[in-house]
């Protein structure tokens, strides 16, 4: 490949070097004419005009044997120093030398440049390889470009390489079309147009193109076939990136999907029992069936408030769910007290039917330092947490909250309850969606509540995990303090007196 | 106040429409509804209600514009109904100039509750205003900067008494946080919420009878804070 075109003093050199070689051996030869005969001295000719065609190629070669044949005419063919012919005999030797001279050096022309192209041919098989090899197993887009930028870098010796193609990509809330941009090296391209401009072109049109830049020196054949079959290696690697993505994607939309059936089942189950109590209950009020001073009422009147209640939570956690599933649970951050927030919901909670079997126990602080939380969603974290706590508790046993600094840097959430172990094995499942350690009829839930509560803290940046202790069960959660890099504010208090 | 009080609910959903004007006319309201933004402009024109019910997610003109043009020309409570998880489309409703919000679905209690302090509020803004709010064992007087719990004072510092007032002032809605910063501490202020915890905790400290869980110095998720005096 690197066969460069030479510069005209070079060419001029290997024809200078060419009649020079003619001119040593005539000289020799000269001296040596007494003792030789015109047919060999027509053969040692031969041995400069080879050796120009195989050193400096064809054209010199051919100069090589006119010079020799107008040497042995002027030198040794009588009459001698002219460059007539007398006898019929030496214009023959002269005319079957010339033709001779001639077709060595064609031949052995002929010869080299086979030689050298099939160097040039083993030097780009063995180019190519080295870059299929280096593309083969890439998935990555950038990776790709990157190893076709270096490539193109190295095998052409350029001075800059510019890549740019369309991102494929298109995750789970990503939008596509991104553009992917590589430039070797790092340092913006010249001013002026490429040199050369390769497409990369696939079944499903132009991905992007290949922008080459180098000294002037000009572009070979070669290389450019050379070129194009870089670009298209480059752009079939970038298909197959596309397709293998697009592969995962169908994976996962079938997941997906599937999971979507799961939660039709179990939410259309968990939609319609409330329903069902609030129609009976409304039919029943409406028709003569109760009295209006019947005992039944207030009671079916609970029952119909607790059930829409109900129905409103579970249909809140489905919301809920969809949007942490669509990546679209972005926390409101605010400096907030955790002392404030489960204030709130253990009053709710203290409203409800389950708290009043159970004594609720709260250890958080109001010295904890403020957290940057999102307030809501951090109340729904407490409020899910305890009453799965509640839910789970034998009666009459005690359900604590608890929160401390940890290591300066986290605060530790603690809700405990003194119930039952839950097997080893389903500890780390429970946060999965519709997990269930016991039987799904024998408790109420859609089976989403603690999987939202991963979802949001772990939106906070924090981690949440579910451990076994001798004394009962708890949930751990621990958020970070630290806010875009600030420490908590502190209390900002007045310095007026009381 | 001799006619009964005029009521305009603007709601997409006819269901709500039906039941709010039954209960309402039942509790002694005039009830006129709207289905859309620009009908309810143009019946709060040609017949100004008293209180103006108003759901935030309308189809075309959304529940936060027709806020903001209603306060272009009217001073009329503005009571915001919106579902949970909206609570940035809350504090923009409040933000222009809604004067409470209720989320869906609610107790019938509650929107009537809302009613009546905004009703209160809007006579207030034409005439007198009280000077002393009493809630519970807590009487604030704003006149005279004296807060007393079961008739003994409390002391309060200066910032801590600005706030209390401000909020007992506005006894029953919600403020926002923006709003109590800009109104207590200054526009610069504006983001400082920690600012409010700390001073809320500390009032809630020296009023509440347990300040885990106030029964006065409420707190409204993500929203803001309402001061709940008697009725």
């Amino acid at each position: 490949m690197h066969r460069e075109p030479l510069s005209p003093f070079s060419i001029f050199t290997q024809y200078l070097l060419a009649v020079i070689s003619i001119a040593v051996t005539t000289s020799l030869l000269y001296l040596l004419s007494g003792t030789l005969d015109t047919p060999i001295i027509a053969l040692l000719y031969m041995l400069p005009v080879g050796l120009s065609t195989a050193l400096w190629g064809l054209k010199p070669g051919v100069a090589a044997a006119f010079c020799a044949f107008l040497a042995f005419n002027y030198f040794f063919i009588t009459p001698y120093y002219t460059l007539f012919v007398h006898q019929t005999r030496d214009v023959l030797v002269l005319v079957v030398f010339l033709i001779v001279a001639v077709v060595i050096s064609q031949l052995v022309g002929q010869a080299q440049a086979g030689l050298a192209a099939a160097t040039d041919r083993e030097r780009e098989a063995t180019r190519l390889y080295e870059l299929s090899t280096a593309l083969a197993g890439l998935h990555d887009e950038q990776a790709i470009a990157r190893i076709v930028a270096e490539q193109t870098f190295d095998t052409f010796q350029a001075t800059h390489v510019h890549i740019v193609a369309q991102a494929q990509r298109v995750g789970p809330g990503k939008s596509s079309g991104a553009a992917l941009e590589l430039l070797l090296p790092p340092e913006p391209v010249p001013d002026r147009n490429p040199d050369w401009l390769f497409p990369l072109q696939t079944a499903r049109g132009v991905l992007g193109e290949i922008r080459l830049w180098r000294d002037e020196r000009p572009v070979l054949p070669a290389e450019e076939r050379l070129l194009r079959t870089f670009a298209s290696q480059g752009a079939l690697a970038l298909e197959r990136a596309h397709l293998a993505e697009s592969e995962t994607r169908a994976k996962v939309l079938e997941e997906s999907d599937r999971l979507k059936s799961a939660l039709l089942s179990s939410v259309s189950h968990e939609l319609r029992s409330p329903l069902a109590t609030i129609k009976a209950s409304v039919t029943s009020l409406r028709s003569e069936a109760v009295a209006w001073d019947s005992n039944a009422r207030p009671e079916l009147l609970a029952a119909i408030d607790e059930e829409s209640d109900h129905l409103n939570r579970l249909v809140g956690n489905l919301l809920d769910m969809s949007r942490i599933e669509a990546g679209a649970l972005k926390p409101n951050r605010k400096w907030n007290a955790l002392a404030e927030i489960v204030g709130g919901v253990v009053a709710r909670t203290l409203h409800g039917p389950a708290a009043q079997q159970h004594h609720l126990e709260i250890d958080v602080s109001e010295d904890l330092p403020l957290a940057p939380v999102d307030y809501v969603q951090l109340e729904q974290v407490f409020s899910n947490l305890i009453s799965n706590c509640l839910k789970y508790a034998p009666a009459n046993s005690t359900v604590r909250v608890s929160a401390r600094v940890q290591a300066d840097q986290n605060l530790l959430v603690q809700v405990s309850n003194q119930g039952p172990p839950v097997p080893e094995e389903h500890l780390d499942r429970i946060f999965d969606k519709f997990y269930r350690v016991t039987n799904a009829d024998r408790v109420t839930g859609t089976g989403l509540g603690l999987s939202i509560c991963r979802g949001i803290i772990e939106a906070h940046g924090g981690r949440i995990w579910a451990e076994n202790r001798s004394d009962g069960f708890v949930f751990n959660f621990i958020l970070p303090v630290e806010w875009e890099g600030a420490s908590p504010p502190r209390s900002p208090l007045e310095p007026e007196t009381l | 106040m001799s006619a009964p009080p005029h009521v305009l609910v603007i709601d997409d959903e006819p269901q709500i429409l039906r039941a709010l004007r039954a209960i309402l006319t039942e509790k002694q309201f005039r009830v006129t509804t709207a289905s859309t933004g620009e009908d309810g402009l143009t019946q709060a024109v040609s017949d100004p209600p008293d209180v103006v019910i108003l759901d935030l997610s309308l189809p075309h003109m959304n529940g936060i514009e027709v806020c903001g043009r209603l306060r272009e020309w009217t001073q009329v409570p503005i009571i915001v109904l919106s579902v949970r998880d909206s609570e940035r489309d809350k504090v923009a409703a409040l933000d222009q100039g809604a004067d409470d919000y209720l989320t869906k679905p609610f107790g019938i209690e509650e929107l009537l509750a809302r009613i009546r302090v905004a009703l209160r509020h809007a006579i207030h803004a034409q005439g007198s205003k009280e000077t002393t709010i009493t809630a519970g064992p807590l009487v604030v007087d704003l006149a005279r900067h004296i807060v007393t719990r079961e008739g003994a004072e409390v002391k309060l510092t200066a910032t801590e008494f600005k706030l209390l007032g401000y909020l007992a002032a506005n006894a029953g809605r919600v403020l926002t946080h923006q709003t109590i910063l800009t109104h207590v501490w200054g526009a610069e202020y504006a983001d400082r919420t920690e600012y409010l915890r700390v001073y809320l905790r500390q009032l809630r400290k020296k009023l509440e009878a347990n300040p885990e869980q106030p029964t006065f110095l409420l707190t409204e998720p993500g929203v803001g804070y309402r001061f709940m005096a008697d009725e």
